[in-house]
């Protein structure tokens, strides 16, 4: 009797642990699907409650944090022109990036993943005003953008990013859209076509946007 | 053994038993709240909509309560500087765990603050709020702060004048602070029908506070306008830069020290008009320059932890001679020689004191010389005295000495919620001596102000800045104290409502104490509504004012302060980043109701420096593939009025003849295009040409008329010709300052 009741709560406990990392799994595979087809500001709002929600809950994944931090930098970047409108993205998605690189444990390619999106952060904070801020943050931005191709020099998404700055800076400053492109191009082909997987993917739409 | 019939029965028995038990027994939820971040957020209240269960979180932001509904419910959690967040939840019989997410309240970003009455170009700028560099940028501004302020609404178009006239009030009426002390010659000495351009370059001021009515307790001195300037910290590297235009030439340097805690530097400039005047013509007939040299240092060293001790010296001279026909006699000619030089220093020093307090300091002297020569010339300008009226008054030889010092002090207490009140007292020592053809006099005067002001901020959403500033003057020996205050109420994010109200007391200008020193000061009180709304790289911004002069200067058939006035008005402002990628433009529009008894006006009239409507338009477009910024400004205001007033057959004066001068009009250009030279050296050059040209149409400006003696003729003042140029080459090595070095070379 004794045993079986024990059996019995033994299970059960194991199913519900299951159940809530099913959960958690079943979620976090069906946000990411969601974001592989978020277009607008309002998409990648929801997303990013959906995100922090699922981080707070579990508290220990970096994972979730760093999609949260994603859909704020998507945010900047589709509100560019909307100068003030863009801080309180910029600044929640800051928060959530560092949150995620305490959680990351030191693993240099998950760095790397995290950083790009950190320089996408602070690429944000410059549209607000380039005048003013321009000259603090995007500098900021470029070191953070190095250390992540430092940590990994495979990484698709900081070769975009370097794609993408290097298209939208002046010539006088560095710009070359040439160079742009053809790094978008590397981009591309550095993305793996392999089955899905939560891991960070992103970055075809947005190295094909910059070859068009 | 139990009978397994027994045992059936016992678990049907057990199982109804807990069924009927669970469907009576309360359900619990559990759950935890936490902040964006996954902090926990202690003591959030959270209950059911339309019931009265609920919990408050504990320390870790947990909570759990029973509730005995069922169905689709509301859960509502709220806590102080969060959003207050509603969550659907279907209760069943089963626990419920929750974990709950809540966002920042988006009103605690910033607080509110006091913004009436006043222009703020910031370095902190967001969005289409104003930098210093737009206000910089704006085309046909000379160099000139006052003049590229003069795109902003609430300041008239006087072209034949520097310095800003606003809201009826004269240019004697703006008073100009850097780092709090005055800075009392901000352009060379005035030239009669011609403007003169800035002694001190724009660049060194990070921003830029252009008040139109209604300012702080901490300034004063000033009846209508107040422009508050702020110079630069540490620069961010060494640099060293020059531009060469045919006509200006500039160069300077900045050296930080390797422990990045101090700097120094230094600056030369000289101008000369002479070689351009001899291949566009100008309508004086310069024999002199118009020359302008000037040369600065400066020192900035942080002290402590939040100590930066500021020091500045300047010393700028021009020198100009010029004849012009004369108004009474087409046989005479008319000579106007003009040397000014000018000694300027200012010692700034601000630091925390202890966790709340904090210390703003500044000194600043300055020596001012103004010599005049004028002189009747006729024939091949051989000088002639004429004994007979007009003619006897047009030999002259004016020396204007100016001794001026000031200290200041304020003390700032914050407190919780960017709240602070500020006090604080400053002296200014005034010494001049003026040699009119030989006969020396002297004035001295010894003002003094103690000031206080406070910022409340009443609610989440209104902040209220009272303020109170005496002042007494030895020569005047009066003292006089002005109440000030304003406040701001947000109405939504970006939308803010602004009153302003003042009172403000200026001495009269030294030419009539000179004459008469029994005078008190004069005084207007302002009046200011003012809405604002700042979205998305729009800014829009409107205002009404009201604003009542006492006291003005009457010059006939005395000098007393029997005169008056007032100025009413309306000024919109738009300002758009967005429509158009790359392109920035802004639209004002200033209507202006003014009306004033004061110097010989025999009446209540419109000063003939006020326009009732001006109109202006300031576009700036970078056009990335050529790295070429092309700057348009356009200024509109309707006629000013022209008076001939000369003394009537009685005690008064008389206005024999007046009218309205011709609309201003005027387009200017400037073009700039950055490049580098030595692109494989190892320092790097940031480097352009720039192309500009003022009233670009050749506009006929005529500012008003200069009446003969008797009044059968009238002249025009007009531009001194009808179109301005420049061109040249700037260069900048070690930091990028090819925005910055565009406009101080115009």
């Amino acid at each position: 009797m004794k045993t079986l009741i024990t059996t019995i709560l033994l299970i059960c406990t194991a199913a519900f642990t299951f159940a809530q990392n099913g959960d958690y799994s079943a979620q976090l595979d069906a946000s990411v699907k969601k974001l592989d087809q978020a277009k607008s500001v309002a998409d990648f709002q929801a997303l990013e409650k959906t995100f922090v929600q699922m981080g707070n809950t579990r508290k220990t994944e970096w994972l979730p944090y760093y999609y949260a931090a994603f859909c704020n930098a998507k945010i900047g970047f589709l509100l560019q022109d909307d100068g003030e409108k863009i801080e309180p993205y910029s600044l929640r998605g800051e928060a959530q990036i560092k949150k995620s690189e305490s959680l990351a444990k030191g693993d240099s390619r998950v760095l790397a993943e995290i950083y790009v999106v950190q320089a996408m952060i602070y690429r944000t904070r410059v549209f607000i005003s380039p005048m003013t801020m321009g000259r603090e943050f995007g500098p900021l931005s470029d070191q953070f953008l190095k250390k992540a191709q430092k940590l990994d020099a495979a990484n698709p998404r900081a070769t975009y990013l370097e794609a993408w700055t290097k298209y939208y800076t002046p010539k006088l400053w560095g710009g070359d859209k040439d160079l742009a492109k053809e790094l978008a191009g590397k981009a591309i082909q550095k993305l793996p076509a392999t089955a899905f997987s939560v891991m960070p993917h992103w970055g075809k739409a947005e190295s094909e946007a910059l070859l068009k | 053994m139990i009978s397994n019939a027994f045992t059936t029965r016992l678990i049907l028995m057990a199982g109804s038993l807990l069924l009927t038990l669970a469907a009576r027994a309360q359900t619990r939820i559990n759950g935890d709240i936490t902040g964006p971040l996954g902090e926990p957020v202690p003591g959030a209240h959270i209950r059911m909509k339309g019931s009265q269960s609920g919990t408050i979180a504990d320390s870790l932001g947990k909570f759990y309560f029973e509730t005995d509904r069922r169905g689709n419910q509301t859960l509502v959690v709220s806590s102080l500087g969060f959003k207050t967040q509603q969550q659907t939840l279907t209760i069943a019989d089963s626990t419920i765990t929750l974990s709950i997410t809540l966002d920042d309240a988006a009103n605690t970003l910033e607080a509110v603050t006091v913004s009436a009455g006043s222009f703020e170009a910031s370095d902190k700028a967001k969005g289409a709020s104003l930098t210093p560099i737009d206000a910089y940028t704006v085309a046909g501004n000379g160099g000139d702060i006052s003049n590229a302020l003069r795109s902003l609404p609430g300041a008239q178009q006087v072209g034949e004048r520097e310095g800003l006239f606003v809201r009826g009030g004269t240019s004697d009426e703006t008073r100009m602070f850097v780092d709090g002390t005055l800075m009392k010659n901000p352009n060379y000495a005035s030239v009669p029908g011609i403007m003169q351009p800035a002694r001190i370059n724009l660049f060194l001021f990070k921003g830029v506070l252009f008040n139109t009515g209604g300012y702080s307790a901490l300034y004063g001195q000033a009846m209508s306008s107040a422009l508050i300037l702020e110079s630069i910290d540490l620069p961010e590297k060494s640099s060293a830069n020059f531009s060469v235009f045919p006509s200006n030439l500039g160069a300077g340097f900045q050296h930080l020290s390797k422990s990045g805690r101090s700097s120094y530097g230094g600056g030369l400039a000289y101008s000369n008009q002479g070689l351009y005047n001899k291949v566009v013509p100008q309508r004086p007939d310069y024999y002199h320059g118009p020359e302008y040299t000037s040369a600065n240092a400066n020192i900035r060293v942080t002290t402590g932890k939040t100590g930066i001790l500021k020091a500045y010296v300047a010393f700028a001279e021009s020198n100009i001679g010029m004849r012009n026909p004369d108004t009474d006699s087409s046989l005479l000619r008319s000579d106007f020689r003009l040397k000014n030089p000018n000694i300027y220093g200012t010692v700034s020093y601000r630091t925390d004191l202890g966790a709340n307090w904090r210390l703003d300091a500044g000194m600043a002297y300055t020596f001012d010389k103004n010599m005049v020569h004028n002189r009747l010339l006729v024939g091949s300008n051989e000088p002639i005295a004429l004994p007979n009226a007009p003619f006897s008054t047009k030999n002259s030889d004016i020396t204007l000495r100016s001794h001026f010092a000031q200290g200041r002090a304020v003390f700032t207490r914050s407190f919780e919620r960017n709240q602070a009140f500020r006090f604080g007292g400053e002296t200014f020592s005034f010494r001049d001596i003026q040699h009119y053809n030989g006969t020396a006099a002297t004035l001295r005067d010894q003002l003094s102000a103690v000031f206080m002001e406070g910022d409340i901020h009443l609610s989440e959403n209104l902040a209220f800045r009272p303020g109170l500033r005496a002042e007494y003057s030895s020569l005047l020996r009066k003292a006089v104290v002005a109440p000030r205050a304003s406040l701001g109420y947000r109405l939504a994010t970006g939308s803010q409502l602004n009153l302003a109200y003042g009172v403000f007391y200026q001495k009269p200008e030294n030419r009539y104490l000179f004459q008469n020193r029994n005078l008190g000061f004069s005084r207007s009180e302002h009046y200011v509504l003012n809405y604002s709304k700042k979205a998305n790289n729009r800014f829009f911004r409107s205002e009404v004012y009201y604003k009542k002069y006492r006291n003005l200067v009457q010059t006939f058939p005395d000098i007393t302060l029997a005169g008056d006035g007032y100025a009413k008005g309306l000024e919109l402002f738009w300002r758009d980043k967005k429509t158009v990628r790359n392109l920035d433009y802004w639209l004002t529009y200033t209507y202006l109701d003014t009306k004033r008894r004061y110097l010989d006006y025999p009446e209540s009239i419109r000063p003939s420096f006020t326009s009732p409507h001006t109109f202006t338009i300031a576009i700036k477009r970078f056009f990335q593939g050529i790295s070429t910024n092309v700057n348009v400004s356009y200024s509109y205001a309707a006629g000013r009025p022209y008076y001939d007033i000369r003394a009537g057959g009685d005690a008064g004066t008389r206005i024999y003849d007046s009218g309205i001068a011709r609309p201003y009009n005027v387009l200017n250009l400037h073009v700039s295009k950055m490049m580098t030279f030595f692109k494989k050296s190892k320092f790097k050059d940031y480097s352009g040409f720039a192309f500009g040209a003022n009233n670009v149409l050749g506009t006929k400006q005529v500012f008003g008329y200069n009446y003969a003696y008797n009044g059968q003729f009238k002249t025009a003042i007009t531009l001194p010709a009808p179109r301005f140029f420049f061109l040249g080459i700037f260069m900048s090595l070690g930091i990028d300052r090819t925005e910055d070095l565009l406009d101080q070379s115009q």
